[in-house]
């Protein structure tokens, strides 16, 4: 049993300028989550939502591959000890750059708790998202 | 809590069980532990075991008749999965969107 969601997108930009979109720390932290973040090889990274009331939530985990065009890193959510997986593979296409984006192995997430994680996840996950984007309107335009 | 994970983790890591689990899920009745004994070429005793890691684990509930114990299998624990799986698939496809846009917005700048 194993349980994997895929997206494909296309983006109309260079493929160098998506992968770095996705690599470099202070373009993650723009667009996605504050990010502790080295295109590395084992690299421990750190993603941490902007702090607010409830304190937020913190994804971990280790980079497994981060050559050019293929990231793969592992993807544990705040103490849950459950380890997923977060796979990205671009690939240049005449209009732009293709993402094949995976996120394998939430099927670890079994269990009636999941319920509970999942809705305390997502609450703070939205305010956290809520809150990015408004830092976001006022630093991105700067780049 | 917790708990309840872990034993539903040991109960399916099993291949064993998650074939019983399987020819539960499939049977369009509930099986006696003689009838998945024959099944699965396994002891009575085997199959109990596994039967009782099962209903530990909420994945098996089992119903008496006499001195018969039918299993049923209940995959509702099974369920919260796809909740998971809903939660991410729009987390992506919201994060991705925002890739997008933070993309195009620097394109402009």
């Amino acid at each position: 049993m194993t349980k994997t969601i895929t997206k494909e997108k296309v983006f109309h930009h260079a493929i160098d300028q998506v992968w770095k979109a996705i690599t470099k720390a202070e373009e993650i932290s723009a667009w996605f989550i504050q990010a502790d973040f080295k295109a590395e090889k084992g690299y421990q990274y750190i993603f941490t939502s902007a702090p607010n009331e409830k304190g937020c939530t913190t994804i971990s985990g280790t980079v497994k591959e981060a050559d050019p065009y293929r990231l793969v890193y592992t993807w544990i959510v705040a103490d849950t000890k459950v380890e997923t997986t977060v796979s990205w593979t671009l690939e240049p296409i005449e209009s732009g750059t293709k993402l094949y984006l995976e996120h394998s192995g939430i099927e670890n997430y079994a269990g009636e708790t999941a319920i509970e994680m999942f809705n305390s996840f997502n609450g703070g996950w939205d305010n956290c998202i809520n809150l990015l984007t408004a830092y976001l309107k006022e630093e991105v335009n700067a780049g | 809590m917790q708990d309840n994970i872990t034993k539903l983790f040991k109960a399916i890591a099993d291949p064993t069980r998650r074939e019983i689990f399987h020819a539960l899920v499939i049977a369009t009745s509930a099986l006696s532990i003689t009838q998945i004994s024959d099944q699965f070429d396994m002891s009575r005793q085997g199959v109990t075991k596994h039967i009782k890691i099962l209903n530990d684990a909420g994945l098996v509930s089992m119903t008496e008749e006499g001195r018969n114990r039918f299993c049923f299998a209940d995959p509702k624990p099974l369920k919260a999965i796809n909740k998971w799986m809903q939660f991410y698939s729009q987390f992506w496809d919201d994060s991705l969107e925002n890739l997008d846009n933070y993309l195009n917005k620097n394109k402009d700048a």
